[in-house]
């Protein structure tokens, strides 16, 4: 996507919120630019390789906003009609051989905490947590909200209105390979670039933090990407 | 490690306002407003839809301006607030032990709260209401409204520690100001620590559904962080009005015994008497303490605002409104709302309760506005509390409430109800993240 095309796309999302719209909206897929999941060092992801205790961290369609790969315990369920607040959409449910490979936005549509290098309030607890009582869920400590990953991240406690935003994903089976190829809508990606504006272009510099990701992006544990720093509750 | 609060402990925690503001029909209302008339117009816009009238700047004020226009963009609203500049209190006793700046509380504004959120911000003191006419006087002038909703969080009850002359109340706002309403009592709490250099710094806690229950324990914890890391020969005295810490007891009596031993020292059944402000000492029922250096929070009451503007329930013990339970309006007319902490709940008094109360009550006036009518569901009071500032460390409550058998008024906590006592650095951080959060739920889109 070219992008200006791209900038414009998200620059018209923020306006239909300023104008007030309210109201479930049905929404499609957000197509962008298909990008492959690699490791740290850049080597291809192999879906086959990846962990089950921690989630993955790895920034799309931009450069900051970061999202969640999670290889779940078990078959996640088939795709489902998803209504919220924000707006209406199909989750596609997960790819795989297993079926049990999803990903989320990693900002929580409650109010945006998400994962940084300095620590990380949201995280994917394969064990059961104090909060949850349940393994296999999505726990955002900053104000105690539960998503269910293996359903498409339907709220299950908390003060969250809306479901985690899924992304949508492609796989390989030739190469085990895992693309990123859109969102369900842009309207977190729209609060997330406004509410963080300043430590992002702190963080990344004016301008580069709204830039696309590029060819692929590299998708790091959690607790690495988060210097161990994670929640616990 | 989590374990359920009980009935009792609800009880204890809001007894007070219980006994008072539960029945609503046994209430009573208060003399009225004092002013009716400004003589002037404010200066505003012409509405352009149905007015709300917001007054309080607070959590809950600037929630429900917010989400009352995502709920009904016809809403023509106006936030009213005497401040012109934005500072929290929750969060604050961070800032006593250095855990965060000035910047973390205020670097807020009013003014982008509301152009994020399509209000206006009004810089005006509420000072008379005339229901008949549907105004709200102010210091800048008249406003019409359509409806209205008062929100000015709490006054202090000097009452409750046997201070009733008015030189004394004065001294105490001055010299030992309890640090849970404005930012000026939090920079003068903080010049406090940072200055004492020894000796015994008092801690009173009220009786009382007073705001930020576990506050000022927390409070307690930090100021004693502060003498051990500068390895001062000082304690903290916490004198509690009350027979038990009123919550996270188990979590703060860890803290005491295992971080600050021989540094905090803490009396339960404590509830001052009297004071004697030249010999710097407060009388109990049975004792007398000479302190060094104090923090005395003596007691709330709704904010006098209520009062004056005859929202009173003349019955509430905290001299809190007289509405609804289950939709905030004042008894006999649905067009007057108070919200947030003069509500009569037995609600913690906290600012996660009023920002998610908040939420739902922009739900009803929408509902309102439009003829129609909503399902009362609970409020979530989500509280952490920095128990250790070296490394930091904190415990926390997810709480929620259910309604009586009747379905009339809030009758406990809800069963999902946690506490999270076990203290460690992950609940620092959420501390510290749960703040940020509920900036954004303020102030941003």
């Amino acid at each position: 996507m070219h992008r200006r095309r791209f900038v414009t796309l998200c620059g018209g999302s923020v306006a239909m919120l300023a104008a007030g719209l309210r109201g479930v909206r049905a929404e499609p897929f957000v197509d962008f630019p298909k990008v492959r999941l690699v490791d740290a060092a850049g080597a291809p992801l192999k879906a086959a390789a990846l962990a089950t205790n921690d989630a993955y961290v790895f920034h799309y369609p931009l450069r900051s906003f970061p999202c969640f790969l999670i290889n779940l315990r078990k078959p996640a369920g088939e795709p489902r009609e998803m209504t919220s607040e924000a707006l209406a959409y199909t989750w596609p449910g997960a790819v795989g051989t297993q079926k049990n490979i999803v990903s989320y936005s990693a900002v929580c549509t409650h109010e945006l905490s998400y994962p940084s290098k300095e620590g990380s309030e949201i995280r994917y607890a394969a064990e059961a947590s104090p909060l949850s009582g349940k393994p296999g869920m999505i726990v955002c400590c900053a104000h105690d909200s539960i998503f269910d990953p293996a359903a498409g991240a339907p709220r299950l406690h908390g003060e969250a209105r809306d479901p985690l935003l899924p992304v949508r994903l492609e796989y390989d089976p030739a190469e085990d390979a895992i693309y990123a190829t859109g969102l369900a809508g842009t309207w977190l990606l729209d609060r997330f670039l406004k509410s963080y504006r300043r430590q992002l272009i702190a963080e990344y510099g004016a301008g580069v933090y709204k830039e696309p990701v590029g060819a692929t992006s590299a998708a790091v544990l959690l607790n690495t990407y988060s210097g161990g720093a994670v929640s616990t509750c | 490690m989590s374990e359920c609060i009980n009935r009792r402990d609800f009880l204890k925690m809001g007894g007070a306002a219980v006994v008072g503001g539960a029945a609503v029909t046994a209430g009573c209302a208060s003399a009225g407003p004092a002013a009716v008339s400004a003589g002037f117009k404010a200066a505003l816009p012409r509405a352009k839809g149905p007015r709300l009238v917001i007054v309080g700047g607070g959590t809950s004020g600037l929630t429900i301006a917010k989400h009352a226009k995502k709920e009904y963009p016809k809403f023509d609203i106006v936030l009213v607030e005497k401040r012109d500049m934005y500072s929290s209190c929750f969060s604050s006793n961070l800032w006593y032990a250095g855990l965060i700046n000035l910047e973390f509380l205020a670097d807020h504004s009013f003014l982008d709260a509301a152009r994020n959120n399509h209000y206006i911000y009004f810089n005006a003191t509420a000072t008379g209401l005339d229901r008949a006419g549907r105004k709200l006087i102010t210091s800048e002038g008249e406003i019409d409204y359509d409806f209205l909703v008062v929100a000015p969080g709490i006054s202090y009850d000097y009452n409750r520690i046997g201070v009733k002359d008015e030189d004394t109340i004065d001294a105490l706002r001055t010299g030992y100001p309890g640090g849970f309403i404005s930012p000026t009592e939090h920079v003068t709490i903080r010049r406090k620590v940072q200055e004492f250099e020894g000796g015994l710094f008092l801690q009173y806690v009220p009786n009382g559904n007073y705001r930020c229950l576990p506050g000022p324990y927390e409070r307690a914890c930090m100021i004693a962080s502060h003498i051990k890391k500068n390895k001062l020969k000082g304690k903290v005295l916490v004198l509690d009005a009350n027979p038990e810490i009123t919550i996270k007891k188990d979590g703060f009596h860890a803290a005491f015994k295992e971080l600050y031993n021989g540094i905090v020292e803490y009396k339960p059944g404590s509830a001052i008497t009297g004071v004697d402000l030249a010999k710097k000492t407060v009388k109990t029922e049975f004792d007398s303490y000479r302190f060094e250096d104090a923090s005395i929070y003596p007691g709330v009451r709704a904010s006098t605002l209520i009062e004056h503007l005859g929202l009173m329930d003349a019955k509430s013990p905290q001299k809190e409104a007289l509405i609804s339970q289950l939709k905030y309006n004042y008894i006999g007319d649905e067009r007057v709302y108070v919200t947030g902490d003069s509500r009569p709940h037995p609600y913690s008094k906290s600012a996660n309760t009023a920002n998610t109360e908040g939420r739902y009550v922009a739900k009803v006036l929408a509902a309102r506005a439009q003829g129609k009518d909503i399902t009362w569901y609970s409020p979530r009071t989500v509280c952490y509390s920095m128990v250790n500032a070296n490394p930091p460390e904190a415990i926390s409550v997810d709480a929620g409430y259910v309604l009586n058998k009747e379905g009339t008024a809030v009758g406990g906590f809800s069963p999902d109800t946690k506490l999270f006592e076990k203290r460690d650095a992950a609940k620092g951080r959420g501390t510290l993240e749960w703040a940020r959060g509920m900036y954004r739920a303020m102030f941003e889109g």
